[in-house]
């Protein structure tokens, strides 16, 4: 390697002059910043029609009490204190909680299950369709028909009884905690296909060469699975965990509406169907929209850092 | 090019025109029949509101009637935004008592025409505020609704009971649930998950304890549930599903139409429900025979107590005209005819209810047994304890029911969950 010492050309004043001069591509720029603004503006409008102003729509509700459906007055943080004394409240967040415990077998399962797809296990077209057959179901009917399924004689426990599996055949929906993870697991069977798709999309973007390779290096399924797979799909996996971590917490609204309508006693009450219970059953408008709030910050802070890891990840440049 | 423009302006303008007139131009301002839009849960069956539909019509040709209809359990949230836009239908239905009552900010008082109305109906006052007729009235009914107890008497047969002379006491109805339970059959069909058998069974032990006044108090959110009667009423009830006289896997399921079709199956001896619209005589008639159905009312627990013979009766579904309707008159007119004489009969001949009108032709009635027996019970009626509860309150009674049933709860602690449920209830506070 050599280094040249030869000396830098000193700029003329020509250039010095060009320099100083305003530069000669503004008006382009300036076409282009209208261009960007007017296909933007679309977007922008919905994002602030659709999502901003039902936003503030609900603070400014949540500040408000009400009787009824009649028109309440100003609360101000009344109905936010509220909650702490409010033992639903406090115990649907604590369901919450226990449900994005269950957040590892959202994330894991239906990766496994992508990457058996995608080494073509035995199969492996037909089980494609099958995984993602339950998600194109709408949830209310599964919520109807595992209502039949998880029944006390109904075909789970009559398959657990003639497997001689019969301490096993509980009552599903009747008990504090079966109940409440009974319904997770409907939810996750509803749901797991769409991750499968999700991370089928992200493994088609690994060459073909490396998975060979960890093959060819003698490195098992759980092997290949863990020191290449994930690595390689850290971005999917995040993504598919933070539409899991916020998707949790308000997809299940029909499964607890057709399965246990947040019984037995408060067992499988969640935020989101606390919300729909005390605005429309309770008719508390106000105190409705606070448990919403509080349900949006709750979903925010879940998501906030990996929404963070996510962008760092999609804005670090190649190595 | 300006030619074209201004074609094109023209033809704008002409859209705009044609476009405001189509949705400005209201009824008044045409001469054509007024479409009233009116939301049920078609109370009594879809047969009955299409009769209602073609009789009212053909009597008021001026009127059309647009039926948008809603199933009872998704109603609240149907109609919901419909009162917080205030706009919506020109008619809308809502059950007597304090749903009503919830709700009447978006309903016109009747004033003087409720009286009107209200002169030929067997009328408990649930249209309007505080159950008294001197107050603002928002709707006006037309059936008459309260809870029975139903037997299959095949199976009371089958466990060595009398189908004729079903249990009318407390001890009687424990004892007869032995004998059911040993015939290998399921005593009392029962669905905890949602609030209709708390609303339903609620008034009929609070028979036993309360008074009209105490009744009244429940309604004004005056009569705490920490109160020894009201905490007695709780402890019966726990004692329906703590004494094994229901089906094991009553708080999973629901009552319509989980626990119902365990009666229907013949599967259980006692099913407690309504006498009007679903899950009535004449449905339970259908699936099991007439001949085999019978009804009681609701066995006694303290026989001295002022109302423990009496029934928990109530109208059923009240319409009424719309804050927000520029039809107030057409409305008017459709839920005058709903209460009258005429509609009462379609009621009776096609719903097979219980008609308020007392002019209704007595021959029109139906002849089941089951249907003669609930009249001599309706005879002798009180206030119906269940329409007192707020929303907060009803759920808090079902989910409470639901623990007390698994052995989560204590009677004592569920008084409290109500009475803290009476606090967080905002129309009760407005109603203080």
């Amino acid at each position: 390697m050599t280094v040249s010492t030869a000396p830098v050309a000193e700029p003329s004043a020509a250039d010095q002059s060009t320099r100083s001069r305003p530069p000669s591509r503004r008006p382009g720029r300036a076409r282009e910043w209208w261009l960007g603004a007017v296909l933007v503006l679309p977007a922008l409008a919905l994002v602030v029609m659709f999502k901003l102003v039902p936003l503030v729509r609900g603070v400014i509700t949540s500040l408000e009490s009400s009787s009824g459906f009649d028109s309440g007055g100003f609360a101000g943080a009344d109905n936010y204190t509220r909650m702490f004394d409010d033992p639903m409240v406090l115990t649907s967040f604590r369901n919450a909680l226990l449900v994005v415990a269950t957040l590892p077998f959202w994330v894991v399962i239906p990766l496994v299950l992508a990457v058996f797809i995608h080494q073509r296990a035995p199969g492996w077209t037909f089980f494609r369709a099958v995984y993602f057959v339950p998600y194109t179901i709408a949830p209310i009917v599964v919520g109807i028909m595992f209502r039949q399924i998880l029944a006390p004689d109904g075909p789970i426990n009559a398959l657990l009884r003639t497997v001689g599996l019969e301490p096993l055949a509980i009552e599903w929906l009747n008990g504090r905690w079966s109940a409440l993870f009974s319904l997770v697991a409907v939810a996750l069977w509803s749901f797991f296909g769409l991750g499968v798709m999700t991370y089928l999309a992200g493994l088609a973007t690994i060459p073909e060469e490396v998975m060979e390779a960890a093959y060819l290096d003698g490195a098992g399924f759980w092997r290949r699975l863990f020191s290449v797979v994930v690595p390689m799909l850290r971005p999917t996996v995040a993504y598919w965990s933070v539409l899991c971590a916020s998707g949790v917490l308000i997809w299940l609204f029909p499964l607890i509406y057709a399965l246990t309508q947040g019984g037995p006693g408060d067992a499988t009450m969640l935020p989101e169907y606390l919300v729909f219970l005390t605005t429309f059953q309770f008719l508390d408008r106000g105190y409705g929209s606070a448990i919403g709030i509080a349900l949006f910050v709750f979903v925010a802070l879940l998501s906030v850092f990996s929404v963070r890891h996510m962008f760092t990840e999609g804005t670090r440049k190649p190595r | 090019m300006f030619r074209r423009r201004f074609a094109g302006v023209v033809a704008a303008g002409a859209a705009v025109a044609a476009l405001l007139t189509a949705c400005g131009g209201g009824d008044g301002a045409t001469d054509g029949p007024v479409t009233l839009k009116v939301l049920t849960w078609e109370p009594g069956g879809t047969e009955y509101w299409q009769q209602v539909k073609t009789t009212f019509e053909a009597s008021h040709p001026d009127i059309k009637l647009e039926m948008q209809s809603v199933p009872f359990d998704k109603y609240p949230e149907v109609q919901g935004p419909y009162i917080t836009s205030q706009s919506g239908p020109d008619v809308m239905a809502n059950n007597a008592g304090l749903e009503l009552f919830d709700r009447r900010g978006a309903y016109v008082p009747l004033g003087e025409k409720a009286a009107q109305i209200n002169k030929d109906l067997v009328t408990y006052s649930g249209a309007c505020e505080g159950f008294d007729t001197a107050k603002p009235c928002y709707g006006v009914p037309f059936s008459y609704q309260g809870n029975v107890l139903y037997f299959n008497k095949d199976v009371l047969r089958n466990a060595g009971l009398d189908p004729e002379q079903p249990p009318a006491t407390w001890a009687e109805f424990g004892a007869a649930c032995d004998a059911v339970t040993k015939s290998g059959k399921t005593c009392l069909a029962l669905g905890l998950s949602g609030t209709f058998p708390a609303y339903w069974d609620f008034p009929e032990i609070a028979r036993n304890y309360l008074s009209e006044d105490d009744i009244r108090g429940l309604l004004a959110g005056t009569l705490s549930w920490t109160d020894p009667k009201l905490v007695a009423v709780l402890e019966k009830l726990a004692e329906i599903t703590t004494s094994g006289w229901t089906n094991k896997n009553a708080p999973s399921i629901t009552m319509l139409p989980d626990g119902a079709d365990i009666f229907q199956r013949g599967d259980a001896a006692f099913a407690g429900t309504i006498i009007s619209d679903a899950v009535n005589w004449e449905a339970f008639g259908k699936a099991l025979g007439d001949d085999k159905l019978g009804v009681t009312r609701w066995p006694v627990i303290n026989a001295d107590a002022p109302l423990a013979k009496k029934f928990s009766g109530i109208e059923g579904a009240v319409y009424g005209v719309t804050q927000w309707s520029d039809k107030k008159d057409a409305g008017l007119e459709f839920i005058t005819w709903l209460a009258g004489k005429e509609n009462g009969e379609l009621w009776v001949k096609y719903a097979k209810g219980q008609p308020l009108n007392k002019n209704v032709d007595p021959s029109l009635l139906p002849s089941s047994p089951a249907f003669r027996t609930i009249q001599e019970l309706v005879a002798d009626p009180t206030l119906h304890a269940g329409v007192m509860l707020s929303g907060p309150e009803a759920d808090a009674l079902a989910r409470g029911w639901q623990q007390v049933t698994l052995g989560q709860l204590t009677v004592d602690k569920w008084a409290t969950q109500m009475q803290q449920a009476l606090e967080r209830s905002p129309t009760k506070k407005q109603g203080k």
